[in-house]
């Protein structure tokens, strides 16, 4: 039996309270093309973060070319063959392409020699077929695309066995995508392996050898890609059934035009946007990271600076570029990153739900807590938080809880509005997700509109009413009920049909 | 040398300086005050007291942190030279430049280790050395017996310059050699602009952090040993009539709290036009308060132009009047 | 194991068998409480067997003392919760403002002396407020701006030495006693009690610990987080104008010295107290807690024998070693 290159036995890492891997073994050969699939959340991040060292495991063995190894950080994951090329790029913008493609490696002397490197870096960049590209370039000038590129260049250039690729592919264009497989299939052959975390299915199943399923912090299966289905593959990453994650829709009336969008533009990111959302639906947004989906909801929140366009909401016409305008017109924003731009960790839950509802529980200025007491019990129970967690600090809830609590801020206000939800479930585990697509069902009923954005298209086709795909700031087409399709829609994402302006 | 003055990094500094030196040599009207030797020796025994703890503190600014304590520790290690150089300036020096690396390791040390935010840790550290050196003190002025030290150090060579301002300039010197030809300058630069990215590419953020406090704390303590030797005596410096001129000379030579920017080079030449500056205005006769006006009023307004939502603010002004 | 003690262990992060003491305390999610209050608990017995300490002037002239420091603290407090750390000019606007009130006083009166200087503090901090919150300009560097031109203004207007309450200024009741306590010390507790009451019933207050706990999700829930960094730093100037004031009325006098430094034994009773130097947490009451702490510390050191110059020290040991064990408690 050939030695695997990489072999892990039985490794648990928890942060803060959370168990984000319980028991995990795992095993990579050489020459080896492995995907690792799973939910946001369920550990994948954390599983490789433990293989090059940016964090320890809490148990389990690590084992490099049969030798039990405790890899002490990237700097000695480099040295033992493992680069790794992480979901947000790890290039410093203004150092140049040669700069960054040597940076932190222990083989740079004190005092640079530059030919040397300067030879190795320049054969890396041809493998890849962008030899033509100026080394001195600073890599702030490059798209979010050729960034990854000069990434994957560097761990060529250092010699890494072992490429482990994190979400790889989810900013590139076609052309880039295809080149990008096609490099993966020659190192491949030359006796590299790879370690593949993606969530679009199609490449999975097109580039590798096998699948590596998380889910909730544990390994589930590792199957050759040929002895899976697709829809297989889905029902092992959430853990049931495709349909039962999702509530029943029932048949309602379809609400006036709540929302109605035209010509809304944010500089770079989204162009000539227009959209129409009823009321009582959820409205998804699909598309990839940097399509611009995020960037319209911020829009319409009152959080993108520079955004232009017209905007209505149940007939009045709305200002853009102001939140407290908009919070005061129940159009309420949850972030995609709640621990950033949602919560506030050192504040109780208590504080948390009432954010954004102070101003209807003071008097001249002076709040009144019993009020505020009796209001943040209500909204708890109703997202499904025991009350006696009032006084906990949020930071020290779990991430579905979070989520919740965002939610919670959304609801008894003086009348149903638009609420704003970017990734709702990013981070969230199985059973609070379940939770949340019930809430948002619960606030269509109630008359609010929901618009959402999604880069899960199992989510997408799940939840959503009406789907509208985007591609680099525009829309692509607009989909309704039974017309919904997981492949028109990721064809629509990826590639779409040359640009025919669909109204949305 | 020519990627060098390409780098837009030193222009707005440069420009600078060409502009206090033009505009104060127009306030004087040629009465030959301002342009001399006189003004210019002095402004370079200014750039040596400041200079090198503005370029400490500039670092430590440039990865996004802040060293309060290199006041302190300029007076502590003042104190510290002139008690244990009574015999020997040389173990007064050595003393207080180990006090320097000591108080520099700990403090970045607790900083790294412990992942607390600079501000904190090294304010304490302020507080602490300067508590060393009232201690020392006793809070009055420590006399130092070697008055032929106090004037070799004060003697100006060839004119504008002593040995103070030399060893200052050599300092920079050195810095920014390594900043621009080693791979501890990229490192720093890395670190500056994206800690995390810097760690994941294999840079050792924990070893160069620390390792750039306590840098910062030893140019402190080097350019505090020369003052008190140069005066022949050590007290405690007020914290302000140092801190306000080396932030400000940082900020002019181009380094934003934002980190990743900032050229030893441009701190130098933001020491100089401070320097320039405080000299000008006494040769030229202008009242003391001219000076403390000047730098906090230009302090004030590279803060401002720095500030990361002023574009966006004055964009949306722009926009709704425009809408009216 | 009954059902409510497991819960009470659990919100402590407490083990359910603790195998030895140390690790019942240090484990604990928050070990803060415990050491604070065996430190305030030994203070308190350390204070009371000193010789000297319990004499009428000696608490009288701590009690004094702590309360020209404890008003800017209580106004730092406000800066540093909204996240902003500490402010380089408070200690500057003392001077000024005291100086603007014996001026005014003696030109328009006692109330308006008291008008002129509490809207001197107020202006001068807020503008900084206002450059820091709409802006984004860095706190620190503004307030060392400041610093500067607050100093080199009152230079230019004149005012550089020290000004003298005119013969016949009358302070009235300001200038002695209330029940037997210094009127100082009950400026600084009507301080307290005001800078409470605003953190923790106003909608200012709310939005301000949003602020400082983190400032985008402030943005994204609706608050205008330049219009609340303003209001803090008015009320921080406001808190140290009257500082100034009382300051003004003991000496009948005024000048630029005074205020010197206050800014560093403001910060460290504001981290004394606990709260935390990067926002969003901690209380104007805490401050006063840290600010007593401190003072009662100076002062049984010096009735011990210590000497003066020992007290910088001090605090800087004091605020180390609170920095250090704050994120300890804290757990993130």
């Amino acid at each position: 039996m050939a030695q695997h290159v990489i072999s892990v036995d039985r490794v648990s890492k928890s942060y803060a309270g959370v168990q984000a891997l319980r028991d995990v073994s795992f095993s990579l050969g050489a020459g080896e093309i492995r995907a690792i699939c799973g939910e946001n959340g369920a550990g994948k991040s954390t599983f490789v973060k433990l293989l090059v060292g940016i964090t320890h495991p809490d148990s389990g063995v690590i084992s490099i070319d049969g030798r039990v190894r405790t890899v002490s950080g990237p700097q000695h994951a480099q040295s033992l063959g493992l680069g790794f090329v992480a979901q947000e790029l790890s290039l410093a913008p203004r150092l140049s392409i040669h700069d960054n493609i040597w940076l932190g490696s222990a083989e740079v002397p004190l005092i640079h020699r530059r030919a040397r490197f300067r030879a190795r870096a320049q054969q890396a960049m041809e493998m890849l077929g962008i030899g033509d590209w100026d080394l001195d370039r600073p890599v702030g000038t490059l798209s979010i695309g050729q960034r990854q590129l000069v990434e994957i260049a560097r761990l060529l250039a250092r010699q890494a066995r072992v490429l482990i690729l994190d979400e790889p592919t989810a900013t590139l264009t076609d052309a880039e995508i295809e080149r990008i497989l096609g490099v993966l299939k020659l190192i491949k052959a030359r006796g590299h392996s790879i370690i593949y975390i993606s969530h679009r299915l199609g490449e999975v199943f097109d580039l590798c050898d096998s699948v590596t399923v998380f889910r909730n912090g544990e390994h589930v299966a590792t199957k050759p890609v040929s002895e899976i289905t697709r829809d297989g593959l889905i029902e092992l990453m959430l853990g049931r059934p495709f349909g039962e994650m999702y509530p029943t829709v029932p048949l309602q009336r379809e609400g006036s035009h709540a929302v109605v969008v035209d010509g809304l533009n944010v500089p770079g990111m989204v162009h000539d946007f227009s959209l129409v959302a009823p009321s009582g639906k959820v409205l998804c947004l699909a598309g990839l990271v940097g399509s611009g989906t995020n960037m319209v909801t911020r829009a319409l929140a009152g959080l993108a600076h520079g955004a232009t366009g017209r905007v209505t909401i149940n007939g009045r016409s709305m200002r853009l570029g102001s939140v407290a305008y908009c919070v005061a017109r129940n159009v309420l924003f949850l972030s995609e990153d709640r621990a950033v731009e949602g919560i506030f960790h050192r504040m109780t839950v208590l504080d948390n739900l009432v954010a954004t509802g102070l101003a209807a529980h003071a008097r001249l200025g002076i709040l009144s807590w019993p009020r505020l007491h009796r209001f943040a019990a209500r909204l708890a129970q109703q997202i499904g938080i025991d009350r006696r967690r009032l006084r906990a600090y949020a930071g020290n809830l779990s991430g579905g809880n979070q989520q919740k609590l965002l939610f919670g801020r959304a609801l008894e206000r003086t009348e149903p509005g638009v609420l704003l939800m970017n990734e709702p479930t990013r981070g969230v585990d199985v059973g609070a997700r379940a939770d949340i697509y019930q809430l948002m069902r619960e606030l269509c009923r109630r008359g609010y509109t929901l618009i959402m954005t999604s880069s899960e298209l199992e989510e997408v086709v799940g939840i959503a009413d009406i789907v509208v795909t985007m591609y680099r700031g525009r829309t692509v087409a607009r989909y309704e009920r039974e017309a919904i399709d997981m492949t028109s829609i990721m064809a629509d994402i990826t590639h779409p049909p040359p640009a025919t302006k669909a109204v949305a | 040398m020519r990627k060098f003055l390409r780098s837009d990094q030193h222009v707005r500094p440069l420009g600078l300086l060409a502009v206090c030196i033009i505009v104060l040599a127009l306030a004087d009207w040629g009465q030959g005050r301002f342009l001399s030797a006189a003004t210019a020796f002095s402004t370079f025994e200014i750039f040596a007291t400041i200079g090198p703890v503005a370029l400490g503190l500039g670092l430590t600014m440039m990865i996004r942190e802040f060293d309060l304590s290199v006041i302190g520790m300029f007076s502590m290690a003042g104190c510290i030279a002139v008690i244990t150089g009574a015999d020997s300036p040389w173990i007064g020096l050595a003393l207080a430049l180990a006090a320097g690396l000591a108080g520099g390791l700990a403090q970045g040390f607790i900083i790294v280790r412990l992942r607390l935010g600079s501000v904190g840790v090294t304010l304490g550290g302020l507080l602490v050395f300067t508590g060393i050196a009232a201690v020392l003190t006793e809070n009055r002025s420590l006399p130092y017996d070697n008055m032929q030290l106090a004037l070799a150090l004060k003697t100006p060579l060839a004119g504008v310059l002593s040995i103070r301002s030399v060893v200052a300039l050599a300092i920079f010197a050195i810095t920014a050699f390594i900043m621009a030809a080693t791979r501890v300058g990229r490192d720093v630069i890395a670190i500056g602009s994206d800690r995390r990215a810097a760690m994941i590419a294999g840079v050792d953020v924990d070893g160069l952090m620390i390792g750039i406090f306590a840098f910062s704390s030893v140019c402190a303590a080097l350019s505090g040993v020369l003052v008190s030797y140069s005066l022949a005596s050590a007290s405690v410096t007020a914290v302000s009539v140092i801190i306000v001129p080396a932030a400000a000379a940082a900020i002019l030579g181009g380094v934003s709290l934002s980190g990743g920017t900032g050229r030893p080079l441009g701190i130098g030449v933001g020491v100089l036009v401070l320097a320039v500056l405080s000299t000008g205005f006494n040769a030229i006769g202008a009242p003391p308060y001219v000076n403390d006006i000047a730098m906090g009023a230009i302090l004030l307004t590279v803060a401002i132009l720095d500030g990361p939502y002023l574009m966006r603010r004055l964009s949306g002004l722009r926009r709704r009047a425009v809408r009216h | 194991m009954s059902e409510p003690v497991a819960r009470w262990r659990k919100r402590l992060a407490v083990p359910a068998t603790p195998k030895s003491w140390r690790q019942l305390v240090f484990d604990a999610r928050n070990p803060l409480p415990v050491i604070r209050a065996t430190v305030m608990i030994g203070l308190a017995v350390l204070a009371l067997t000193t010789p000297g300490f319990l004499s009428r002037p000696s608490i009288s002239s701590l009690l004094t003392t702590v309360s020209f420091i404890g008003c800017v603290a209580a106004g730092m407090t406000l800066i540093t919760l909204s996240g902003n750390i500490m402010s380089f000019s408070l200690g500057a606007i003392v001077g000024a403002t005291a100086m603007i009130f014996t001026a005014s006083v003696n030109w328009g009166g006692l109330a308006f002396g008291f008008a002129a200087a509490l809207a001197a503090g107020a202006l001068l901090n807020a503008a900084q407020g206002f450059v820091i919150g709409w802006a984004g300009a860095n706190p620190i560097v503004v307030s060392i701006a400041a610093l500067s031109l607050v100093y080199g203004a009152i230079e230019a207007v004149g005012a550089d030495g020290t000004i003298y309450a005119q013969a016949g200024v009358s302070y009235g009741l300001f200038k002695g006693e209330i029940a037997g306590i210094p009127f100082e010390f009950v400026m600084f507790l009507c301080v307290t009690a005001i800078g409470q009451l605003i953190l923790f019933l106003t909608i200012f207050g709310r939005n301000l610990y949003m602020v400082g706990g983190s400032l985008r999700a402030a943005e994204a829930v609706g608050v205008r987080t330049w219009r609340t960094i303003s209001g803090a730093y008015l009320w921080a100037g406001m808190f140290s104008a009257l500082a100034g004031i009382m300051l003004a009325i003991r000496y009948d006098s005024a000048s630029m010295d005074f205020g010197v430094g206050y800014e560093y034994e403001a910060i460290a009773a504001v981290l004394v107290g606990g709260t935390v130097v990067k926002g969003g947490e901690g209380s104007v009451v805490r401050t006063l807690a840290g600010a007593l702490i401190i003072a009662i510390i100076q002062v049984v050191l010096l009735l011990k024998g210590l000497r003066q110059e020992w007290q910088y020290l001090l605090a800087g040991l004091l605020v180390l070693a609170v920095v250090v064990l704050q994120t300890r408690g804290a757990g993130e």
